[in-house]
């Protein structure tokens, strides 16, 4: 069995800086494997250990994906090789999706595509759900445990008010939520192991944008009173109680 | 003004969507799929679905078949995780990105916003492919009171193979809605055990408010449910007063909570970036200041 895991990734939030103009400056960030893909690639790992599969991890992106700590990085949490398609970070979901599933066409045969829930970037949530129609395969979102069945996965996927059971023949592409595992931390052995697995790199043709930017800016910031007040617990929680009080 | 089209898998939230559309264009076209006619809708192009043991998202491609060969578009769907999959087949049908618009101008061409980056930043958008399909989340648009003409046709298409659906299991527990709440007690990773979580249940039951928290403490430790967190992938609340306790108050938290009228955090790291955001800071130990807090309320 062959397991795909997606991941993309994009600028750290923590490290990019809201100017004076709410224009942003990425000058500091560090480009990493989005938090949610981390879900994804967990999810790939853990079954891939119950049922003797391999997971490639791959994902389309620019020259950050050049960058040997973060393939280090991806490689350690639990893939056995990747694959990089030289493609634009700022690719909106079709055209990362089209990317996807020219590379994935390109894999000799494959099981399951499993993605996370979104971008940390955009975070529009739609890769998975694109990718799915694009190969012309069984697709499903929000998906919250995985067990393979044979030919199949039975899964349960979480909605608003309520949870379903739900079948897929395989070859099938999911997108998990973030609470469907807690992704392991690499240890010294797996940091080390992952300099030593294949990593593929493949280039993209992709289809045009659906729009363009017109402007990228940080929210204005609501005016708060930023009373900050410290000292004895009794005498700033009084502080507290009178204020909420005059609410 | 032009012509808008909605997607329904559900009659409640398609009459919804159907009002909320109005905003978009002069007339609201629907594709229902097993949802019946939509009254608030002008004209309702009626799926009859395949059985229980079918998706409504197995119908993307002939939905997408059918809008293509209508000319439509702008194609508005709601952002429940069924409604997302099934915006997400269609536009890969119709080959665009679907986008989760925030703000929409109407108008050639379109213009969109969109949050990126957690919520710390807002892009601005113009829709350049021909076709549009938007995802919206509640109260992005106005809900119109005119009534639809509501006129049906019913299509007869075939879903696509290969999920079945087994079981539907209504959510245990008690349902909770967070963005009706006046006043919310969020906490966050600054409390050690699931226990200690009763300081701050003492302090929400004295202010009638109701109890949420970061991500960490609903995946992760797993100590309250997921309807519970607020941010940017959790619930987005507005009450009159928010309370964040031992939260430092990460961006992606933040937007869930921007819109409270009044924030109030209690942290003992006096450098949370929560006291930034805050009307009123304590900067303390929670295990001292919120015993104290409940007694004098």
């Amino acid at each position: 069995m062959r397991i795909i895991a997606c991941f993309k990734a994009s600028p750290d939030v923590a490290d990019i800086i809201v100017g004076p103009g709410r224009e942003l400056d990425f000058s500091r960030a560090q480009w990493k494997v989005g938090s949610y893909d981390l879900n994804a690639i967990e999810a790939a790992r853990q079954l891939a250990d119950q049922v003797g599969a391999e997971v490639i991890g791959l994902s389309v992106g620019g020259e950050e994906l050049a960058n040997t700590k973060l393939r280090k990085d991806v490689l350690s949490r639990g893939l056995d090789r990747l694959v990089l398609v030289q493609g634009s970070p700022d690719a909106d979901s079709y055209q990362t999706a089209t990317a996807l599933a020219v590379a994935i066409g390109e894999l000799d045969g494959y099981d399951l595509v499993i993605l996370g829930t979104g971008s940390s970037d955009r975070y529009a949530q739609q890769v998975g759900n694109q990718l799915g129609a694009l190969l012309g395969l069984p697709t499903l979102n929000a998906v919250n445990s995985i067990a393979v069945d044979g030919e199949k996965i039975r899964v349960e996927r979480a909605l608003e008010g309520a949870e379903q059971v739900i079948e897929l023949a395989l070859p099938a592409v999911v997108s998990v939520t973030s609470g469907i595992n807690v992704p392991r931390i690499a240890g010294m052995r797996d940091i080390i192991a992952a300099g030593k697995k294949p990593v593929a790199e493949q280039s993209a043709t992709m289809p045009p944008a659906s729009a363009h930017i017109v402007s990228l800016l940080a929210p204005e910031q609501v005016a708060r009173g930023r009373v900050v007040v410290e000292g004895d617990p009794a005498d700033t929680a009084a502080q507290l109680a009178t204020f909420l009080k005059s609410l | 003004m032009s012509d808008v089209w909605i997607l329904a898998h559900d009659p409640a939230a398609g009459n919804a969507l159907a009002r909320s559309a109005r905003a978009l264009g002069d007339r609201v076209f629907a594709v229902s799929i097993g949802a019946g006619v939509l009254p608030a809708a002008d004209l309702t192009l009626v799926i009859e679905t395949d059985g229980a043991a079918v998706l409504a998202e197995a119908y993307a491609k002939p939905v997408a078949d059918v809008l293509r060969s209508r000319g439509a578009k702008l194609v508005v769907v709601d952002a429940g995780a069924q409604s997302r999959l099934l915006a997400g087949q269609v536009a890969a049908y119709l080959g665009v990105s679907p986008v989760n618009a925030v703000g929409i101008t109407p108008g050639e061409p379109l213009i969109l916003t969109r949050m990126v980056f957690g919520g710390l930043a807002m892009a601005t958008e113009q829709i350049t492919s021909e076709v549009a399909v938007l995802v919206v989340g509640p109260g992005t648009l106005p809900a119109s009171q005119e009534p639809g003409a509501g006129a049906a046709e019913i299509i007869t298409v075939e879903p696509s193979p290969g999920v079945t659906l087994l079981e539907t299991r209504a959510k245990g527990g008690q349902t909770v809605d967070l963005t009706a709440a006046k006043r919310v007690v969020g906490v966050g990773r600054g409390f050690a055990s699931a226990e200690d979580l009763e300081l701050a249940r003492a302090l929400a039951a004295k202010l009638g408010a109701e109890m949420a928290c970061s991500r960490p403490i609903a995946e992760g430790v797993n100590w309250m449910p997921t309807e519970r967190y607020l941010g940017v992938s959790g619930a987005t609340i507005k009450p009159e007063l928010y309370i964040a306790i031992g939260i430092s108050g990460q961006v992606q938290h933040l937007v869930g909570v921007n819109n409270a009228k009044v924030i109030v955090a209690v942290n003992k790291d006096k450098s949370a970036p929560i006291f930034e955001h805050a009307d009123f800071g304590v900067v303390g130990d929670l295990y001292q200041v919120l015993p104290e807090l409940t007694k004098s309320l």
